[in-house]
């Protein structure tokens, strides 16, 4: 086939990404191949330096690389240059730029270079800063790059359908990655563009919760690559003064990435809640349980020198599952478990690869390593801090592994699979509860810890002597939660014992911290970010509690609910309430209103209003929530429902829309219902009634009623107004006031239905009568009635002056002025227009003055004039012609008998009414414990990580 | 033996008895004749029947929508979710529903779709006219 030579297309970006990603990819392994052969000889300083000045050189040039590929990426996002695949699958024409990151990063190759990104700051940090430690922990972190920069090098071995792929890149051409007819086409950048961002990820948490999370998730890195460098060097008790600081950040950071997307979750996605147990969740949640463990024994470590071992477990651990969580999120085998829909690359193999490295690498080194551990023969005491700190750690670990062994059950079938086909997968029948059943006594035993553990010492000093003092704390903070707890049952119902014991341990940990800092530390910084962290930890159990078991569904309506299933008795799953337009609906003490709704582009916002009335109807409370839909490019379907939520101290009040009408939903499916409707056409003369019958065929009898309706046109509306419509310049538009009655109803109507023609359209605004079930609209045959043709039009030529008089048809006419500012409904004013109005009195024979003001307009060196007329007297003028040498005007004037033509009216008696909502309310009591105590909990471990930094380092 | 080897027996003891436990909530895919014969929550995994009627009259409850779906085996049952009517419902491939037989209904109280992924629609826009939106 002959070669195509496309024109258009951008190639040099693409070439120079492809060659910084390559770059990125060999520069990663010379740094990690140099630095290990700096880390190997470093007993001989010459070749020591030479290695690492190697090493340094070329992970400075990775890092230059990676910044390099980032920033071809966004050039050509930025300039939409859709030829290519990744810019045509995340950006579109109307992207506003402030999305360009989150589209950077909402697909893998994107992610997988902030990933590197932060591992670059990192390593930055470390070879600036890492001393003895540089060499080593480089050459780990410059390897985890070097595998991830495989992922998206993209170099194929091999030709054909085998060839095999190593990492898939975001530079490829549109046309290289799909078959389309369209690449025929030698010109077709010109024709095609963006696919957009996924309209559910158009929001600020998409801007900020992936670099924060990514952050999390690099940091990992560095407390994993010093246990190798621990392990490595066996330096086993110099390694873990760095590593904790490092980890303490780490579990700061990969903690509030993970809060975010719970926060995400809540505010702006209508998951209900901020926490589902979803396995993406899950696995970001499960490296940060297994991290804070490993900052627990690696404080043992410190203090005691026990638990050497298991901090270099943890942390290696905490890495790999990091990895583990990269495979589970971007392999697909999720699959159908998981809400969150992600693309499968074809990089399983490598992504298994990629943990199978790591978790060799510190296994085995551990294993070889292992004996030469020091560990003290003596075994912790009971009554020590480092026993009950250890034994938290443990938990900590027991939580992660049940979590990752529920949430790898797809992986489990898969691999039974792979054995045998004929395999049935297994699948959690109720995830939510499942995790909550086990994960609520691994609260009650972090929390029982973590309170008491504060009293105690460690190397247990002084314990004969304090034993007493121990006990009388414990007992005393034992006892007020206890008191506590039950004060709090009376605000939050919690009906099985199992949930009063959760909250006592939560409250128990909040009051043994407070005592503790009052009575033990007295203001002593040290352990301060420690006593804020797990009270945190402790008011954060309040509040899941509190949300968790009284979340209350609150738009729940008796009236529309009973007796439409028989047997479906579960009221609570009835959360949808539906509200029409401007009628209040009651529920849960609120009055609850749809007042309004606007459309923005693409964003239609609803206004729902609530009202708290007390006994007499006197309003207390009264707010506007603002739930929306956001329509996807071609107006046929929702592409998300943003909620809305009103925040309390006490508690918040969560709403988003649930369903619309269809007709709401699907314009083109709204056109079919116009078209559908049963409209027949009334003429009614102006000032007239016209009444009519309408026949309604009852189902199921053989009778029909009929009913009269009575349509009176009260006026012709030259400059109408409707909601949907808004003026352009150049139209021609007409309305009509008409009163509408239907016998069998008290009330008269009155709608004012137009149409309007722009160009060579004709949009036709008709107004509904919900309670008639009627939708009235003008006939378009209304222009010809209302407005007189021009061509029927005998126009007269005049000249005058300024001041000048003339007869024409028996009137008087008075060339008044020129007006500099004229005005004219059919006029709207642009920038550079030189406009003139012909200012003009016409006096009929019997004495009544009409004045009149046609305009003269030079737009963009156009000579244009806007007519105008005397509809009463049927006089129509034009001012065409401005002579500026004589001053005179040319003036065009015309008659023509005043219309008084029937206007056609349609009218459908077949309209239901589309103007309602269909709305989730819930109430989410005490979630603000639940954010305060989790923001105090990662603060807590960014004080503890400050106060280790500052401490002085040893010589 | 040490304190924390106790200990650590003792968290395996605990880990068995969970999973043992544990088991009970796993579960595979039900067919609806299983479904017709057990008394408890089940899953479903099925292919919606888009020839079948679909009823969601959101003006006479909110909360009822009504589908078709074939099972594992091809029997072909009624749904009833006692909810909204989801997005994008009919591009889904697979629907896995929970929930309980009622007579001849499925009445469910939880449905996953697995959509086609947003990315791999291999349709490319072609720049059109902005399409004007009748009113």
């Amino acid at each position: 086939m002959e070669e195509i030579q496309y024109v258009g297309e951008h190639l040099w970006p693409g070439r120079i990404g492809h060659f910084a990603i390559l770059t990125a990819f060999v520069a990663a392994l010379l740094a990690a191949f140099a630095y290990f052969k700096a880390t190997q000889r470093r007993e001989t300083p010459t070749e020591y330096t030479g290695w690492r000045s190697l090493g340094r050189g070329a992970f400075i040039t990775h890092g230059a690389a990676v910044f390099t590929a980032i920033g071809v990426i966004f050039y050509i996002m930025i300039n939409r240059f859709f030829e290519y695949q990744y810019v045509w699958a995340h950006v579109s024409e109307e992207l506003p730029f402030k999305y360009i990151f989150a589209a950077f990063w909402e697909g893998q190759e994107g992610s997988f270079l902030l990933w590197m990104f932060w591992h670059v700051i990192l390593g930055f940090v470390l070879l600036r800063f890492g001393r003895s430690w540089e060499t080593s922990t480089l050459a780990v972190v410059a390897l985890v790059e070097a595998v991830i920069s495989s992922m998206i090098v993209g170099i194929y071995f091999g030709g054909g359908e085998g060839a095999f792929k190593l990492g898939s890149s975001p530079l490829m051409m549109l046309r290289e990655t799909m078959a389309a007819p369209i690449f025929a086409n030698a010109e077709y950048v010109k024709l095609i563009k963006g696919n957009g961002l996924n309209p559910l990820l158009q929001n600020y948490w998409m801007t900020i919760h992936p670099p924060t999370l990514f952050l999390g998730f690099a940091s990992t890195t560095i407390p994993f690559a010093f246990a190798i460098a621990g392990l490595w060097m066996r330096r086993h008790e110099d390694w873990l003064r760095p590593a904790l600081s490092w980890a303490l950040f780490s579990g700061a950071i990969l903690g509030t990435g993970i809060l975010m997307g719970g926060a995400w979750a809540y505010e702006a996605l209508s998951f209900g809640g901020y926490w589902a147990w979803d396995p993406v969740e899950n696995m970001s949640l499960v490296p940060w349980l297994v991290l804070i463990g490993g900052i627990h024994t690696n404080l043992v470590a410190r203090s005691t020198g026990h638990s050497i071992r298991s901090t270099y477990l943890f942390y290696i651990l905490s890495f790999v599952l990091v990895v583990y969580s990269t495979f589970l999120t971007r392999s697909g085998v999720l699959g159908e478990t998981s809400v969150h829909a992600f693309t499968e690359m074809g990089l399983e193999w490598q992504l298994v690869a990629f943990i199978a490295i790591f978790l060799l690498m510190g296994g085995i080194l551990l294993g070889a390593r292992y004996k030469g551990i020091p560990a003290p023969a003596k075994e912790e005491a009971t009554s020590s801090k480092e026993f009950w700190m250890f034994i938290g750690s443990l938990v900590l670990f027991f939580s992660a592994i049940l979590i990752t062994g529920s949430t790898s059950l797809p992986v489990y079938n898969k691999i039974m699979q792979f054995f045998d086909p004929t395999f049935q997968g297994r699948v959690i029948a109720d995830p939510i509860p499942h995790y909550n059943k086990y994960q609520l006594w691994i609260g009650v035993f972090i929390g029982l810890l973590s309170g008491m553990g504060q009293y105690l010492r460690f190397r247990e000093v002084n314990w004969a002597k304090n034993r007493g003092r121990f006990a009388a704390h414990l007992g005393g903070a034992a006892a007020v939660a206890m008191i506590l707890t039950f004060l709090t049952t009376q605000w939050i119902e919690a009906k099985a014992w199992q949930y009063w014991t959760l909250l006592f341990a939560g409250i128990f940990t909040v009051i043994t911290n407070l005592d503790y800092l009052v009575s033990f530390l007295r203001g002593n910084l040290k352990a301060g970010g420690s006593v804020m962290s797990h009270m945190g930890f402790g008011i954060m159990i309040v509040g899941i509690m509190a949300s968790g078991l009284n979340q209350r569904v609150i738009s729940n309506n008796p009236f529309i609910m009973e007796g439409l299933i028989e047997g479906a008795d579960d009221e609570s799953l009835r959360r949808n309430i539906l509200l029409f337009k401007d009628n209040p609906m009651i529920m849960s003490g609120y009055e609850v209103t749809y007042t309004d709704d606007t459309l923005d582009v693409y964003t239609r916002t609803y206004t729902v209003n609530f009202k708290r009335k007390d006994a007499e109807g006197k309003i207390l409370e009264e707010f506007d929530l603002h739930p929306n839909v956001l329509y996807d490019k071609s107006f046929t379907k929702i592409a998300a429902s943003n909620p809305s939520t009103k925040h309390y101290l006490k508690k918040d009040i969560f709403t988003h829309i649930a369903s619309l009408p269809q007709v709401e939903i699907d314009m083109e499916m709204r056109q079919q219902r116009e078209d559908s409707l049963n409209y027949k056409v009334h003429e009614v003369l102006p000032y007239s009634t016209e009444t009519f019958l309408d026949t309604v065929e009852l189902r199921d009898q053989d009778t029909s009623l009929v009913k009269t309706y009575s349509l009176t046109l009260e006026e012709i509306i030259r400059n109408p107004t409707h909601p949907d419509y808004h003026p352009e310049a150049g139209d021609l538009a007409v309305g009509a006031r008409i009163r509408v009655h239907r016998d069998d109803e008290d009330s008269t109507y009155t709608v004012e239905p137009m149409v309007a023609l722009r160009g060579q359209l004709l949009y036709s605004y008709p107004v509904q009568i919900n309670e008639l079930s009627t939708r009235v609209r003008l006939n378009e045959e209304v222009f010809e009635r209302v407005f007189t043709m021009e061509e029927e039009l005998n126009y007269q030529e005049f000249n005058l002056a300024p001041g000048q008089q003339t007869t024409f048809g028996g009137n008087t006419i008075t060339f008044q002025g020129f007006n500099r500012n004229p005005q004219h409904s059919n006029y709207i004013p642009e920038e550079g227009d030189l406009a003139v109005g012909a200012s003009m009195l016409v006096q009929t024979p019997d004495g009544s003055q009409y004045p009149v003001e046609p305009i003269f307009l030079i737009r963009q060196g156009q000579p244009l004039n806007i007519k105008s007329e005397i509809e009463e007297l049927g006089i129509h003028v034009r001012f065409p012609v401005l002579d500026p040498k004589t001053e005179q005007a040319k003036l065009l004037l015309a008659m023509a008998a005043p219309r008084e033509a029937a206007i056609p009216i349609d009218v459908a008696t077949d309209s239901l009414r589309s103007d309602y909502i269909v709305l989730e309310a819930i109430e989410f009591p005490g979630i603000n414990f639940f954010w305060l105590g989790s923001i105090m909990m990662m603060l807590g471990m960014a004080v503890s990580m400050g106060y280790r930094m500052s401490q002085k380092r040893p010589a | 033996m040490k304190k924390i080897h106790f200990v650590a027996i003792a968290m395996i003891v605990v880990a068995i008895a969970l999973l043992v436990n544990a088991a009970g909530d796993m579960s595979t895919y039900a067919t609806f004749q299983q479904a017709s014969t057990l008394d408890q929550k089940v899953k479903i995994a099925g292919q919606l029947a888009k020839d079948k009627e679909m009823v969601y009259n959101p003006e006479k409850d909110p909360n009822y929508f009504s589908f078709f779906i074939r099972d594992a085996d091809g029997e072909e049952r009624q749904v009833v979710l006692l909810a909204a009517k989801p997005q994008d419902f009919e591009l889904s491939e697979q629907i896995v529903v929970t929930g309980k037989m009622e007579g001849d209904q499925f009445i469910a109280t939880d449905l996953l779709m697995k959509c086609p992924s947003k990315y791999k629609d291999e349709e490319i826009y072609i720049k059109s006219e902005k399409s004007a939106q009748a009113g």
